[in-house]
C-alpha cells in the first residue's frame, strides 16, 4: 500500500519535471526505482521505457494541438531511433548491470554539465548559424523542405539520422526518452527553433521506447506491478508539466535539476562500485 | 508565439519552390490533431486500466515490488473475466506500448490521402520496425 503511493507519488514528481524539461522522465525514474525501490537496473529501465511512452502520449498531444511539434520530421527521424531502440533493446539483456550502472552516471553527468552550461547561456529560441544550408538534388530538397516548418528550414538530415539512432540505442539501454541527444541533435546540428525540437523529441519519444518495450516485455523484463503506480504518477505529473511548461522560468528549474542530477550520479556510481 | 498566429507568416520560403505543404497548412492540422486526438484517448486509456489494475492490486494486498507475473497472452482473457489484477496491468501496459504504432499507423493513412507517398513510406518503414521488434524478440524468447 505504502509502496504503491510512494511511487504513484515519485511517478508524479518526475512526470513533472520530464515533461517540463523534454527529458521524458526517464532519468529520474531509473534513479528512483534503483536507489529508491531497490529494483535491479534492468527492471527499473523496462518500467521507465513505460514511464517515457506514457509522458510522450500524455504530452504530445497538447504540443500537437498547440502546432509545435514537427509531425514529419518526427516521424523521419523516429524510424532512426526505433532502429537503435530495437538493436539497444536487444544488447541490454546481454550487458553486466555494471556496465549499465556506469553507463547511467556518466549519462547523469552528461546531463548536468549540458543543463549547467544552459542555465549561462542564453535562452535563444532560434536556430543556430542558419545561413549554413545545405541544398540538396532535386527531389531531396523537397523532402527536406516538407521536413521543414515555418521560420527554419532543416539541414543535416544525413547526421540527424546518426544522431537519431544514438538516441534510440541510449533509450533502449538506460529507459530514458533520449531527448538530451535528439534535442542537440535537431537545434544545433539540424537547425530547428528549441522549442519545435523539444516538442518534436517529445512526439518520437512515444515510438522509440515501444520498440524497445515490446523486446523487454516479451523477454519478461518489464515487472507490471512495479510499472503501474509509476506510469500512473508520471501520467498525472507529465499532464500538468505540458500545460503549465509555457508559463514557468525554466533556469531555476534547470538549476535544481543540475544538483539533483549530480547527487543521483554520485549515489549511482556507488552502487556500480558497490 | 508564432503557433497561435496561423497563416500569419511563412518564412520557409528558402529556395525550394516545389513543396507549399509545411505544418502549417489547414489540411495538415486535422491530421494533427487526429494523431493528438489518438494519443489522447490511447494515453487515456492504458492509465484508465491501470488506474483499475492498481485498486485491484491495493484490494489483494499486492505490493508493486513483490515481482510481478510474466506477460502471457494466454493467460489475459481470463485474468480479466476473475478481475485479478494481472489482467488489467498487462492489458494497460500493452495499450501504453501500442498507442505509439497506432499513432503511425493513422498517420500513414493520412498522409497516403494527401498523396505525400515520402511520407507514407517512412510510416511504413517505422511499422516494419515495430513488428520486427516483436519478432525478434519471440524468436529469442524461446
Amino acid at each position: 500500500m505504502i509502496d504503491s503511493l510512494l511511487l504513484v507519488g515519485g511517478g508524479i514528481a518526475t512526470g513533472l519535471f520530464g515533461s517540463l524539461l523534454g527529458l521524458g522522465g526517464g532519468i529520474l525514474i531509473v534513479p528512483l526505482l534503483t536507489l529508491g525501490f531497490g529494483m535491479p537496473l534492468l527492471a527499473a529501465v523496462g518500467v521507465s521505457l513505460i514511464c517515457v511512452i506514457v509522458t510522450s502520449g500524455a504530452s504530445a498531444a497538447v504540443f500537437l494541438e498547440r502546432r509545435v511539434a514537427n509531425l514529419r520530421l518526427g516521424m523521419t527521424l523516429e524510424l532512426f531511433t526505433a532502429c537503435g531502440a530495437l538493436v539497444g533493446g536487444l544488447v541490454a539483456f546481454l550487458l553486466p548491470e555494471t556496465v549499465l550502472e556506469l553507463l547511467f552516471a556518466a549519462l547523469l553527468v552528461y546531463v548536468a554539465a549540458t543543463m549547467a552550461r544552459g542555465l549561462r547561456g542564453s535562452s535563444d529560441d532560434s536556430p543556430t548559424d542558419a545561413t549554413a544550408e545545405s541544398a540538396g538534388t532535386g527531389s531531396d530538397a523537397g523532402f527536406v523542405a516538407r521536413l521543414s516548418g515555418p521560420g527554419y528550414r532543416v539541414r543535416n538530415v544525413g547526421l540527424g539520422a546518426v544522431g537519431s539512432v544514438g538516441a534510440g540505442v541510449a533509450s533502449a539501454l538506460l529507459g530514458i526518452g533520449g531527448g538530451l541527444v535528439k534535442v542537440p541533435v535537431m537545434h544545433v546540428l539540424m537547425g530547428v527553433p528549441l522549442r519545435v525540437a523539444t516538442a518534436t523529441s517529445n512526439l518520437m519519444i512515444g515510438i522509440t521506447a515501444s520498440a524497445s518495450a515490446i523486446v523487454y516485455l516479451l523477454r519478461g523484463g518489464i515487472d507490471p506491478y512495479a510499472a503501474t503506480p509509476t506510469a500512473i504518477g508520471v501520467f498525472l505529473g507529465a499532464s500538468v508539466g505540458s500545460r503549465v511548461v509555457h508559463r514557468i522560468d525554466l533556469r531555476v528549474l534547470r538549476g535544481l535539476f543540475v544538483a539533483i542530477l549530480l547527487y543521483t550520479a554520485w549515489r549511482m556510481l556507488q552502487r556500480a562500485i558497490a | 508565439m508564432t503557433a497561435s498566429t496561423p497563416g500569419g507568416l511563412d518564412l520557409s520560403a528558402t529556395g525550394a519552390g516545389a513543396a507549399p505543404a509545411g505544418p502549417r497548412d489547414p489540411e495538415a492540422h486535422d491530421l494533427e490533431r487526429s494523431i493528438g486526438r489518438l494519443l489522447t484517448i490511447g494515453t487515456y486509456l492504458s492509465i484508465a486500466l491501470l488506474v483499475v489494475g492498481l485498486a485491484l492490486m491495493l484490494a489483494s494486498g499486492i505490493g508493486p515490488l513483490s515481482g510481478g507475473p510474466a506477460f502471457d497472452i494466454r493467460r489475459l482473457a481470463d485474468d480479466l473475466a476473475a478481475l485479478r489484477p494481472a489482467g488489467f496491468v498487462w492489458l494497460g501496459l500493452l495499450a501504453v506500448v501500442a498507442t505509439p504504432a497506432a499513432r503511425v499507423a493513422v498517420s500513414l493513412v493520412g498522409f497516403a490521402r494527401r498523396g505525400e507517398s515520402a511520407m507514407v513510406l517512412v510510416a511504413a518503414l517505422v511499422l516494419v520496425v515495430i513488428v520486427a521488434s516483436v519478432a525478434l524478440a519471440k524468436a529469442l524468447e524461446g
